[in-house]
This record gives structure tokens, C-alpha cells and sequence, in this order.
């Protein structure tokens, strides 16, 4: 077997109604790239994208599953061993919006208690057919107590920026292995990480 | 001869019963004693009139020659009557039954041809889903199944990112090539998400064991 090519591996999780862009997000993220057919994801599909932070390399595999409520069955058992999970909805559609709490719900049941949870409302760059006021957004998010961003995987909006700093929110949670020198470093250095990415946000 | 003689008075009998109380036999043309040759099931209740006027001529005939008949004669009728009302509700019987059979069939025409027209979708309950057997795309795996087969899929697409990885890192030098064999390894350009064959004659000048593999899924494709 080779040698590791990367020092934590992060379990990603999307989910969201379907269309909202859930894959679009991914695709942008782990390909840089956009299309806009629309084919809807069969069950779960995942991709892999390996990111620096803090000195480290961190692995992300990012479940993509079908929002599809018939998929519902097969892609409730991945939310298990996600460790952070992307709530999508779509500006443009104010049920994937209601839908939130639905989601939030399922969170609930299926994931892990500690599981960093982010909402994204993404298709920011369709403001004609904006329905969910960004200001909504944010209620629910701070009502929830998790992150929230607007997104376009369209016009690469929020992408990248949503996925690390879902990651460093891990990252701070995730025990240090070995202790050696080094360690002291990251750890502090990802605290002050963890402040900026806050302050941003 | 006498017996003749009957026949010839029972035939003017006849006619004159015939002309003055029934004139509906000369319209049809028939004789009422034809109603005895009949079968019973196709019997109406005129037959059996036919048949009651036909024993009473008889009866008739017999006590005019003096023979005391009248217990017969009134137990006759009792039977005739009873005979009457069978037939009678055979008859109604029947016919009602015609009637729902006809309707039974004109509700099936129906059925069938809403369903034919209108795909069945309203013959199906609200959990239900209505599968056309004649469609290609017809469900037909399980959820269950579905999901063994991702699973799967998931497992080999990762299986596939880790032998790219690590192709990569023996191509790049980084690990050591522990084996001669992973040396004609390194000849095949990396497998790339789009470029997994390796071009025809590239494949020709090595023979190696990635060669042969690449080979033999061309002559699969």
C-alpha cells in the first residue's frame, strides 16, 4: 500500500430539495467547472478533493446525494458518518426554502451529534428571480446557530469559501493524534483561523 | 271408421274455438297443440295457455261421451296452474338475468376502454403506482438493490482514485519502484478520468502486463 497522501480525511455531506444545485456546488468546487443541463443525481454520488489548510492536508470526500424524496431511504444511511454536513436551498424556489427545517430534521435523526452543520442558499447570481430575501437566510442560520452563505456554483460565488470553512470548522474540532512540536503550532494557528473565517462570514 | 270421425270434430272443435274465442292463434297461424312439442325451457306462459286450452278441448271431448271426469279435470288445472306461474318466473327470472348480463358487459366495454384511453392512472389507489409492463423504463429493481449496486459504484470509483494516486506518485518518483515489474508499469501514461485506453500503438511497442489488460478491454468494447 503507498504511503498517505494527505493527513485527515473530512466526510462531507450535501443535501437539499432537489435541484436546488447540490451537485453544480460540488462539481464547481472539485472540478471548477459548470453545466447547466440538469441531470438528477442518482441515490449518493461522491467526489474527492484534497485541500491545504493549517499546514495540513486534509482529504475532503464529499457525499452528493438525490434529493429525490424516493432516494430518501439510501441516502439518509450516508448522513451517519458525515462529519459536516451542506444544507442547500435555492433563492429562486421558496419551497426548497421551507423545506429547511425538513432537512434540519433529518439531521437530526441520521447524523452525528456533533456534526458541523452550514446552510447555503445558492443560484445567488439569479437576483430577477430571487424569492428568500438573503436576510431570511440568515435568520434561520442564526437561529439554528450554524454558518450560512449565498452561493453561485454558476458564477463561482461563495464555492470554495463555503467548503474550507466548513473544513476548518472541523479541523478545530478534530483531536490532535500525535503530539509532537509541531502540533502547538496548528493548534493555535487554527484558532486564529477559526476567528477570521467567523469574522468573515 | 270412428276415429276419424274424432279427428274431423276435433279439427272443427278447433277452428270454431279458434275463430270465436282465440283469433289470436289464426293471426299467428299456429296450432295451440304445437306447444307440446316445444322444449320446456323455451316454454312462455301463451304456451301454456295453449296447453291448458288443448287438455280442456280433450276434457271437453271426454265428458261428452259421458265419463264422470271432474276430479281429473279440477286437478288438471291445479297443475296447469302451477305450471302457468313456474314458467312465469322462469321466464322474469331469465330475463332479469339477461338484463344484468348485458349491463355487467356494457360496464366492462367501459372499463376497458378508459383504461386503454386514459393509461388506468384512475383504476390505481392514492399509494399506488400504476406500471406499464410494455415500458422499457418501467421500474423494476429494488431500492434495496439500488442501493448495493451505488455502493458498489462508490466503492470502485474510490478504489480507482487511490490506483490513480498512487500511479501518479510512482510515475512522479516519489515512491520507490520496489519491483521490475512496476517499471513496465511506468511506461503506460497515468489513467486519467479521460484517457484510460492507451492509443494503439503505444500498446503495440510495450508489451507489458497493462498492455495486455488495455488490449483485451478494447477487444471487449
Amino acid at each position: 500500500m503507498a504511503k498517505k497522501t494527505y493527513d485527515l480525511l473530512f466526510k462531507l455531506l450535501l443535501i437539499g430539495d432537489s435541484g436546488v444545485g447540490k451537485t453544480c456546488v460540488l462539481f464547481r468546487f472539485s472540478d471548477d467547472a459548470f453545466n447547466t443541463t440538469f441531470i438528477s443525481t442518482i441515490g449518493i454520488d461522491f467526489k474527492i478533493k484534497t485541500v491545504e489548510l493549517q499546514g495540513k492536508k486534509i482529504k475532503l470526500q464529499i457525499w452528493d446525494t438525490a434529493g429525490q424524496e424516493r432516494f430518501h431511504t439510501i441516502t439518509t444511511s450516508y448522513y451517519r458518518g458525515a462529519m459536516g454536513i451542506m444544507l442547500v436551498y435555492d433563492i429562486t424556489n421558496a419551497k426548497s426554502f421551507e423545506n429547511i427545517s425538513k432537512w434540519l430534521r433529518n439531521i437530526d435523526e441520521h447524523a452525528n451529534e456533533d456534526v458541523e452543520r452550514m446552510l447555503l442558499g445558492n443560484k445567488c447570481d439569479m437576483e430577477d428571480k430571487r424569492v428568500v430575501p438573503k436576510a431570511k437566510g440568515e435568520q434561520i442560520a442564526r437561529e439554528h446557530g450554524i454558518r450560512f452563505f449565498e452561493t453561485s456554483a454558476k458564477a463561482n460565488i461563495n464555492i470554495e469559501k463555503a467548503f474550507l470553512t466548513l473544513a476548518e470548522d472541523i479541523l478545530r474540532k478534530t483531536p490532535v493524534k500525535e503530539p509532537n512540536s509541531e502540533n502547538v503550532d496548528i493548534s493555535s494557528g487554527g484558532g486564529v483561523t477559526g476567528w477570521k473565517s467567523k469574522c468573515c462570514s | 271408421m270412428n276415429f276419424e270421425n274424432v279427428i274431423n270434430f276435433i279439427f272443427i272443435f278447433y277452428l270454431v274455438i279458434a275463430v270465436t274465442v282465440k283469433p289470436c292463434y289464426v293471426r299467428e297461424e299456429a296450432s295451440p297443440a304445437l306447444a307440446f312439442e316445444k322444449d320446456a325451457f323455451q316454454l312462455t306462459v301463451e304456451d301454456v295457455y295453449d296447453i291448458s286450452y288443448v287438455i280442456g278441448r280433450d276434457l271437453l271431448k271426454i265428458s261428452s261421451t259421458g265419463e264422470e271426469v271432474s276430479d281429473l279435470q279440477f286437478r288438471i288445472v291445479r297443475v296447469l296452474e302451477m305450471f302457468e306461474t313456474l314458467v312465469n318466473k322462469y321466464n322474469l327470472s331469465l330475463e332479469e338475468l339477461k338484463m344484468e348480463r348485458d349491463n355487467l358487459k356494457s360496464e366492462l366495454d367501459r372499463i376497458i376502454k378508459e383504461s386503454s384511453t386514459g393509461q388506468g392512472t384512475q383504476t390505481a389507489g392514492p399509494n399506488q403506482l400504476v406500471v406499464d409492463l410494455k415500458d422499457p423504463n418501467r421500474p423494476r429493481f429494488t431500492m434495496q438493490e439500488l442501493k448495493e449496486v451505488l455502493q458498489e459504484r462508490n466503492q470502485l470509483k474510490a478504489q480507482l482514485m487511490v490506483a490513480q494516486e498512487e500511479l501518479q506518485l510512482y510515475k512522479s518518483g516519489i515512491l520507490p519502484q520496489a519491483e521490475p515489474a512496476m517499471v513496465e508499469v511506468d511506461l503506460e501514461p497515468p489513467p486519467s478520468a479521460d484517457h484510460i485506453p492507451a492509443t494503439t500503438d503505444e500498446v503495440k511497442e510495450e508489451k507489458t502486463a497493462i498492455s495486455k489488460l488495455f488490449s483485451f478491454r478494447r477487444k471487449r468494447e
